[in-house]
């Protein structure tokens, strides 16, 4: 019997060649696509699930309030760790860290390697897994350190014992290699290449030990039977009896949300990446239905040509229930081929999709998870596109169906438009959605920053760049490559150092505002491109500016009425007010300018930044700044990044919702005028006969053409009509996420509806001239 | 009353065209023994093909009495109902009815498929069709590749693998030429004498000779 299915349905293929095709490859486009969103998925779910403890690690970040409002932060006071750990019950393991970029070098061989400073409990919070020396010794030494395989395959080659030797880092301390462990997995949110004892990096600097310095990224691990909420409770209040401020909670950041679910609001958890995993998994299912349904569209439009082996086979004595089991089995056939046609797509496609995405997703078909999966699509897809066509086909009366009465078609007709409308709907959607998408970013990216980022390169501080900052400005400049050169204690798209308590002439509450602070060199305004509206900027001897500050308008706006200029800021030292700064944009680019202090200082800079000649060539100007810093730093590698390109990777989530929707608007329309285009060619075929009749009764060829595209058009229409209303209320939703933000416009909707007709017109069109053309003795003559 | 297959006691058969009742067969009364051969005739429209689908249960009387072997089919079940027509009632159609993506060979098994009889059995009884229609060679053909007398054949094997009681056919020579129709209504003589119980409905007087039995009808009824 099975045999007996398979065999028509593989006939039934074969003699429909055009059909099938549009069958399968609609179909294929849609497992395709839809599997390349669930590889997405997969990896994004997989972040930090292969820690062992995921019930009982979490990280501490902390909400401050300021204005009224809670931020939340990454960082803890240095002895908070042990505290919670001493008093809070439920807390048995707990390690302060600090990420730090070092160089290790090796003889000739240096590498630049990102690795935390941590408490010992940090290696069993995180089960690390040692291939030498053990977990009970590695901080045994206060020298130690302990280096990834990857780390010490770099270092030392394959295969070489790393275990004792003693390592050079930043040309100037030596550590001991106290152990080597199994290198993290792939997808983690806080990766290292090396742990070493905290008080290596902490040691001298006394301000890690009180509570007045949030600095430290903490982890802490709970015993298997605490009760988060109360031991959660109980960190919240702990933070602010040690430092006697309500102002600051510290809380409980559970492993499972450290990469999906980060985004805090109001001292509230507000989701995160989570939210772009849904709107994918969502998409990936409509994409899914609108392949689903141009499977049912094209299956009972053909129903006619089927409806007589319907009445046949019920004649020879078959139930209406083999006959639905009968039309599934060939849908599964079907649906089974489009995804053996889809695994060749995804073969060909994953890698520019890894491209696009920036990721390293791999097909992994060995993965039984994602043979099963991809079975389960297939299978899904199957009964769910050949469950409608099995019932409408296996209903057909054989008395009707045998006396060559032409088949009732009524609901499967509406049914057959209805799906089409969604089809469509779903299209326009996508194309509305992508417009909006690519307009908000675009918008954005050309939103006054209050600064310069074009051709402007960022380098991290390291080695002897400080104490040489004089000679390595004047060599650089002296190339000719480089306009200005400045330094920044933090890098100019970052929130970096901040806080409050200070008090300042003109202002109210002044305690309570939240103020970022900068220390720059004197030319760091001019190299970043921003621009004094009053005052004067800073001397170049810093000495001389030891109590004069800049500060931003916004700030300026906070201290009054009047020029801000002579006005005195209390910080427990008293500065005085010299210049104010247009407001620029750092951090969150879509909020306002945040109040920014400048000081003249630079000592302990940590970004510089050079502004480069546009008429010199990019790698011109990069070989020509490397060969002034190899000369004056020699000891460290020369690394840099481009404003302009950091700039955009904080767009990257748009960015990526961006992209992905414009892929999948194309997808969605693809498959739609695939079914279309099956549809109309039915349709023409179908009214062949009456389309003869018109003809020698004298209708012209574009009559015809217009009386068979007519109705595809009215179905079209009314698609924008619904999908106009559900496109603004998802984009209005979405666009309300961003406080700087467009206008929806209304042409937005016109162009896609226009967009959306044309595509529709030249698909049908194709079929409704080819039936227009024909000769009418052809089509009259049958029977 | 044994060999009384099929009864009709007052069978009518109505249908609603818009707000008209129509009737299609009006009160009838037939006895069809087993081992006849019946002819009904009539003019287009008389409702010869309504009482064979009626009878065959592929359609049902709205009113009246149909016992089938002794069964009573007005007050069955539709799948008791389906049962005894697999089982004992075979079709033979005007435009054949041939599945078109099935071989001969194929076509031939369908019926035995939907009775559920297993492989080795199905391959010998169609083996045994084919050669006693003669058509051993033509076995792996489609039916478009066969003539319209050729085609008649597979479907009156079709109809007969599941050696049914009664066969009934629907102007089974409707569609074909002189020379083949007689060879058709030749082979049904054939099986008749073989034992088989035949109705056709026909609107040739010498098809109709073929058989014991004519009946005519007019707008409904037996005239």
């Amino acid at each position: 019997m099975i045999l007996n299915y398979i065999k028509i349905a593989f006939r039934t293929l074969r003699k429909n060649k055009g059909y099938s095709f549009l069958n399968i490859f609609g179909l294929a486009i849609g497992i395709t696509c839809a599997s390349l969103i669930f590889l997405w998925v997969e990896d994004e779910l997989s972040f930090d699930s292969e820690f062992e403890k995921q019930d009982q690690v979490y990280y501490v970040p902390t909400h401050q309030e300021y204005d009224g409002e809670w931020r939340t932060f990454n960082s803890t006071p240095g002895p908070f760790a042990e505290a919670m750990k001493t008093e809070i019950p439920g807390i048995v393991k707990a390690s302060r860290t600090k990420h730090r970029d070092l160089l290790f070098s090796v003889n000739d061989n240096a590498i630049n390697s990102g690795g935390r400073f941590v408490d010992e409990d940090f290696i069993t919070i995180f089960s690390l897994k040692f291939v030498e020396g053990n977990a009970k010794e590695a901080f045994n030494n206060p020298e130690a350190i302990v280096i990834t395989q990857e780390t010490a395959e770099q270092l030392y080659g394959k295969n070489a014992k790393a275990i004792g030797k003693v390592l050079k880092v930043d040309n100037t301390e030596n550590y001991l290699i106290s152990g080597v462990i199994e290198n993290l997995p792939k997808n983690v949110t806080f990766p290292i290449n090396w742990i070493a004892p905290f008080e290596r990096w902490s040691g001298d600097k006394e301000w890690t030990n009180g509570y007045g310095s949030f600095f430290a990224d903490t982890f802490v691990e709970l015993s298997p039977e605490a009760d988060f909420n109360n031991v959660d409770a109980q960190v919240r209040s702990l933070l602010e009896k040690k430092t006697g401020d309500s102002d600051s909670k510290a809380f409980l950041h559970s492993i499972k949300d450290w990469h999906l679910r980060d985004h805090f609001e109001n001292g509230k958890q507000v989701g995160g990446r989570i939210d772009s995993v849904r709107l994918f998994t969502i998409i990936a299912l409509i994409i899914l239905l609108i392949a689903c349904i141009n499977f049912m569209n094209l299956s009972t439009a053909r129903s006619e040509k089927r409806a007589n082996e319907v009445g046949v086979r019920k004649a020879m004595g078959s139930g209406r229930t083999r006959l639905i089991f009968q039309f599934i089995s060939e849908a599964l056939i079907l649906a089974f081929m489009a995804t053996l046609v889809s695994v060749l797509l995804l073969f060909v496609l994953l890698p520019q999709f890894n491209l696009l995405i920036e990721k390293d997703l791999v097909l992994g078909l060995s993965q039984p998870f994602h043979i099963v999966f991809l079975l389960g699509i297939t299978l899904v897809c199957g009964i769910f596109a050949g469950l409608y066509p099995a019932f409408y086909l296996s209903s057909f009366k054989p008395v009707e169906v045998l006396k060559g009465l032409k088949v009732t078609q009524g609901s499967a007709n509406y049914i057959r438009k209805g799906l089409v409308v969604g089809q469509f709907t779903i299209s326009i959607v996508f194309i509305i959605c992508t417009i909006l998408v690519y307009q908000q970013l675009q918008h954005i990216k050309n939103r006054d920053l209050g600064f310069d980022k074009d051709q402007l390169i960022s380098l991290n501080v390291n080695g002897t760049m400080i104490e040489k900052f004089d000679v390595i400005k004047q060599d650089l400049i002296q190339t000719g490559a480089v306009s200005s050169v400045g330094l920044n204690n933090s890098g100019i798209l970052n929130g970096g150092n901040n806080g409050s308590n200070l008090t300042w002439t003109g202002g109210t509450n002044t305690e309570d505002v939240l103020i970022f602070f900068r220390y720059i060199s004197s030319d760091f305004l001019e190299t970043a491109g921003m621009e004094l509206v009053e005052g004067r900027g800073f001397y170049e001897n810093m000495a001389k500016d030891s109590t004069s500050v800049l500060i931003t308008e916004s700030f300026a706006k906070l201290m009054g009425e009047g020029s801000a200029i002579g006005k005195k800021i209390d910080r427990g030292d008293v500065y005085t007010v010299v210049g104010v700064v247009k407001d620029y944009l750092f951090d969150d680019m879509y909020g306002q300018s945040d109040p920014v202090l400048f000081f003249n200082y630079h000592g302990e800079a940590s970004y510089m930044y050079l502004k480069t000649n546009p008429k010199i060539g990019t790698s011109d100007v990069l070989s020509k700044i490397e060969a002034v810093m190899k000369k004056h730093n020699p000891a460290f590698p020369f690394e840099y990044s481009f404003v302009d390109d950091a700039f955009n990777a904080k767009f990257k989530s748009e960015q990526l919702v961006g992209k992905l929707s414009q892929l999948f608007a194309l997808l969605a329309i693809l498959i739609s005028c695939l079914g279309l285009f099956g549809l109309a060619a039915y349709t023409a075929e179908q009214r062949s006969k009456e389309i003869g009749v018109r003809k020698v009764l004298g209708a012209s060829v574009s009559g015809i053409v217009k009386l068979l595209s007519k109705d595809f058009l009215k179905l079209v229409g009314l698609a924008i009509v619904i999908a106009i209303p559900v496109a603004w209320y998802v984009m209005d939703n979405w666009i309300g996420n961003y406080a700087y933000r467009i206008e929806i416009n209304g042409w937005i909707f016109v162009i896609a509806g226009i967009v959306a007709i044309v595509i529709a017109m030249v698909t049908v069109s194709f079929q409704a001239i080819k039936a227009a053309i024909a000769n009418p003795v052809d089509s009259l003559k049958t029977e | 009353m044994q060999n009384i297959l099929v009864s009709l006691n007052e069978a009518t058969r109505t249908v609603n065209s818009g707000s008209n009742k129509v009737t299609l067969l009006d009160t009838i009364n037939l006895n069809v023994e087993a081992g006849e051969f019946i002819s009904l005739m009539g003019p287009s429209g008389s409702g010869k093909s309504t009482l064979l689908n009626c009878i065959g249960m592929l359609d049902h009387f709205t009113d009246g009495g149909y016992t089938f072997l002794g069964e009573p089919v007005h007050s069955m079940k539709e799948k008791n109902r389906a049962k005894l027509y697999k089982e004992y009632i075979g079709f033979v159609f005007q435009a054949y009815h041939l599945i078109d993506e099935l071989t001969v060979y194929e076509n031939i098994e369908t019926p035995l498929l939907y009775k559920n009889i297993k492989s080795s059995e199905r391959k010998a009884m169609v083996a045994d069709m084919l050669d006693r229609f003669n058509i051993v060679g033509k076995k792996d053909l489609f039916p478009i590749q066969l003539s319209g007398g050729q085609q008649q054949l597979v479907g009156i094997a079709r109809a007969l693998i599941g050696q049914p009681k009664l066969i009934l056919a629907d102007e089974p020579t409707g569609n074909l030429n002189s020379k083949q129709s007689g060879e058709i209504m030749e082979l049904f003589a054939q099986l008749n004498k073989e034992g088989v119980t035949i109705i056709q409905a026909t609107h040739s007087e010498s098809n109709a000779a073929y058989g014991s039995r004519i009946i005519n009808l007019l707008d409904g009824k037996i005239v």
